[in-house]
């Protein structure tokens, strides 16, 4: 599945890990942000789990880290304790454990049951709260960690592979093999040093439990694993099992936006972009098809025709556009809550009669906006509910693939909570939806927090008709409201213009693809001979994600470099039933493993989706004089 | 002009007024509003009408180039606006979150305790009064009596009967009716239609003294 060139790039990469949060054993490794981890369908791939087992002091934590500085370009990469998980301790055990008397090396000690569960909420993608441990107090604490977003997960521990519940859940089982000689040296060198005991101390405990524990259930749990590495000058252990973990991720690596835009025939125009119109009938009006069932647009008067005209016009001035933007919000903004369920309510007035009204069930409302652009709408969200709970995501477009990029999150604490996220309404603000490429992220953030998926309510200025496809075919129950539902997507080339772009150069739903202009030769010329036909085989499929055979624009990227089709940007594609695959070149960005250090090198112009007629990049007129 | 659905507990109304279509949502605000322990959150109510009142007035086609360089057929206002409230501004503010250009006048109208009929204490209005679109802005609509003196005071000044659209929180019917038949051509838009009026022609279930609630 990998090309050579790419093996070379990702062995020769430099960067670093950008942070490494939380003290101790725990350790989130993130890096600029989170490429999609789903699939064009909106449902979630797993992520990969390594569990490392071994005797105390065997060195699994040395091993775990290599893995993670090996993958350094890997989005996001957590380490998990298994000493977090140690049972909640009666206060004869606490006592017991101040005097160094408590049996914390038996697998009873560990609360496997809990330890499973948030392993394989943590590896179907779902946010979690993990329990924190505390040498100090020997005590469970009362607070929780907040996890969310690991594509890798790496599980240390002495019990890491006693249970079969948890080896169920580990796609690579590494046991650190040690020298028990080795081992207990180190052991008194840590604890001597690290938690300040005493020799005696370290001994009597090893002697009692420690060492009963390795011979008994340790050792014995290496049985289970698919590789044993040794605990000391273990490089070349290391490196092999890093490559192996390079192959397997890349072969899960995602890459659809390109897809969502494409999904449909194209045709060029004379102005050098491509037109990409839906592959059903473009005429058709609202309502006729089954996926307008969940959209509700914004009554077509002439008022708000009038504020349409004035948004979309390039000629309206910012003072304009925002006084236009901020009541138009708040119009879809009362659309929406109108949405949510009310109940009867009886009141008195204060000329002493009793009548019975409604009440909005708004307790459980948050506002949930997609920056920058989703700006606008909090502040119509906060001009009809004051005290609503906000949170923000920001997603933008990877400058070299044109992927959205999760780049941070701050969501409500009624959304973080596993217990309340289930009852929460989220509205969710946009201000377009192009390839909604974006708001598939962000949606899926929520469901991977427990939001009910019909408890979403999606907002928008306007909303491409590509994009409301590919939102009601993943999401169907998510309920869409927008004052205008725009025909046309096109591809266009961008004039790069200003260096501030950063990193990330635009924003997950205005888009923007940079492309090296050299390379642009080379693809088209890797696109002649294409038969247009994708060449994929029935039934095959790719690790991650299934090629679905009753409709094959349903396909998305093969890795297989031989199957190239009509892949080039503004390139010519024949009509029908083609699918989008990469050419030779474009397989490397297909990985994990991005190399970004030349992204923006040489870089003269940048690709974008862009929603036609449209209003333009909305942050950009909103916030931007 | 068409009326919305009404639901059919509703009098019938005459041809020049209309009423919000009453979902659930307007009336879980009115019930907000009702409730004599509510302090100001009226404005939402009144946002809803200022827009419904805005759809009346008339477009131009307008063609325009959107930022990708597309055309897009769309529409321009036309004709120029100015807000009017009687007596307490209350409405002013909610109307200028809906339309900023048009200057807001208030119109102060009160009971005269001698005559008991309404009469004008106070009016400045702009001098090309009579080339624009009026929106006179009243939150409750009892017997009509003020309404119908503001509505005269604008006649007077030149406005012209169909281009004022009266917009009212909540009505009782016997208003709508002597407003409407005096003046058949303006337009009268409501959030709501209650059951009547009381002895003291206070509206009921009405909401009290919308002036005091909403400034004290």
């Amino acid at each position: 599945m990998s090309s050579p060139s790419a093996e070379a790039s990702s062995s020769s990469r430099t960067r670093q890990p950008n942070r490494f949060s939380a003290k101790g054993k725990n350790v989130v490794m993130t890096s600029h942000g989170r490429l999609p981890w789903y699939s064009p369908e909106g449902k979630n791939i797993e992520a990969y789990v390594i569990g490392i087992a071994g005797g105390s002091a065997s060195g699994k934590t040395s091993v775990a880290r290599a893995i993670l500085s090996a993958l350094n370009y890997v989005p996001t990469v957590l380490i998990l304790s298994q000493d977090s998980f140690y049972r909640k301790h009666t206060q004869e055990e606490i006592d017991l454990a101040f005097k160094s008397d408590l049996d914390l090396d038996h697998p009873d000690s560990i609360d496997t049951a809990l330890f499973a569960k948030c392993l394989a909420d943590l590896k179907q993608g779902r946010a979690c709260e993990i329990p924190v441990y505390s040498f100090v107090h020997h005590q469970r604490m009362p607070e929780t960690k907040y996890l969310y977003g690991a594509n890798v997960i790496i599980v240390e521990g002495i019990m890491a592979l006693q249970s079969a519940d948890m080896r169920a859940l580990y796609d690579l089982k590494v046991f650190v093999n040690c020298d028990s000689d080795l081992m207990l040296a180190r052991r008194i060198k840590r604890d001597v040093k690290e938690r300040g005991r005493d020799v005696d101390g370290i001994l009597d405990q090893y002697l009692r439990f420690v060492k009963a524990s390795y011979d008994n259930f340790v050792q014995p749990s290496s049985k289970h694993a698919d590789i044993i590495v040794p605990g000391s000058s273990n490089q070349l252990a290391i490196d092999l099992l890093v490559s192996h973990i390079k192959d397997q991720l890349d072969n899960r690596s995602l890459r659809f936006r390109s897809r969502l835009g494409r999904d449909g025939q194209s045709r060029p125009l004379a102005n050098g972009k491509t037109q990409v119109t839906p592959s059903n009938n473009t005429t058709h009006t609202f309502g006729d098809t089954d996926e307008d069932s969940g959209v509700i647009l914004l009554e077509q008067t002439a008022q708000l025709q009038g504020i349409m005209t004035i948004l979309r016009d390039c000629e309206t001035e910012r003072g304009d556009f925002i006084f236009y933007a901020d009541r138009l919000s708040t119009m879809i903004v009362e659309k929406a809550l109108s949405l949510l369920p009310h109940e009867p309510h009886r009141v008195q007035t204060p000329v002493g009669m009793s009548t019975e009204g409604t009440i909005s069930m708004q307790e459980d409302l948050v506002g949930v906006s997609i920056l920058r652009s989703g700006g606008p709408f909090s502040h119509g969200l906060r001009r009809v509910v004051r005290d609503v709970p906000l949170g923000a995501m920001l997603i933008q477009s990877d400058p070299k693939t044109g992927e959205p990029i999760l780049l941070s999150l701050d969501l409500p604490q009624s959304v973080k909570n596993g217990e309340t996220s289930k009852t929460v309404r989220a509205l969710l603000l946009d201000s377009q939806m192009g390839t909604g490429a974006a708001a598939m992220m962000a949606i899926r953030v929520l469901l991977d927090h427990g939001v009910p998926e019909s408890n979403i309510i999606f907002l928008a200025f306007l909303i491409s008709r590509r994009g409301l496809t590919t939102i009601r075919r993943a999401f169907p129950s998510v309920q869409v409201v927008t004052a205008a539902i725009d025909p046309d997507l096109y591809e266009m080339h961008l004039p790069l213009g200003n260096a501030v772009l950063g990193e990330a150069a635009g924003e997950g739903d205005y888009s923007i693809t940079v492309v090296e202009h050299d390379t642009l030769g080379l693809q088209r010329l890797n696109l002649k001979g294409d038969g247009g036909d994708s060449g994929f085989e029935a039934g095959s499929s790719l690790e991650g994600y299934r090629i679905d055979n009753q409709n094959p624009n349903q396909v998305i990227d093969s890795d297989r470099p031989d199957s190239g089709s009509g892949s080039g940007f503004g390139e010519r594609r024949d009509a029908g039933q083609e699918t989008w695959s990469p050419t030779k070149q474009q397989v490397e960005e297909l990985k994990f493993s991005r190399d970004r250090k030349d992204s923006m090198k040489e870089v003269k112009q940048k690709r974008a989706w862009v929603v036609s007629p449209g209003m333009g990049h909305i942050g950009d007129r909103y916030y931007l004089a | 002009m068409s009326t919305p659905t009404i639901s059919t507990h509703r009098p019938s109304l005459p041809d020049g007024a209309m009423v919000l279509p009453p979902t659930l949502q307007l009336q879980a605000l009115l019930t907000i509003i009702r409730d004599e322990k509510t302090q100001r959150t009226s404005d939402r109510i009144i946002r809803l009408l200022v827009e419904e009142g805005l759809n009346h007035l008339p477009v131009v086609p307008k063609t325009v180039k959107t930022p990708v360089g597309a055309d897009y057929e769309g529409v321009s206002f036309q004709g120029r606006i100015c807000g009017v409230s009687i007596m307490r501004a209350g409405l002013r503010d909610c109307c200028r979150s809906a339309t900023e250009q048009p200057p807001y006048l208030q119109i102060l109208i009160q009971r005269d305790e001698e005559t008991v009929q309404p009469k004008l204490f106070y009016a400045k209005l702009p001098d090309d009064i009579s080339e624009r679109y009026v929106l006179l802005l009243d939150p409750m609509l009892a017997t009509g009596g003020s309404c119908m003196k503001a509505i005269e005071v604008l006649l007077s000044h030149g406005v012209k009967e169909e281009r004022i659209i009266f917009l009212n929180l909540i009505a009782a019917p016997e208003g709508i009716h002597n407003v409407c038949s005096k003046f058949p051509k303006l337009r009268l838009i409501t959030a709501w239609v209650d059951q009547g009026l009381d002895n003291h022609s206070y509206i009921i279930p009405g909401l009290g003294d919308f002036g005091d609630r909403y400034f004290l």
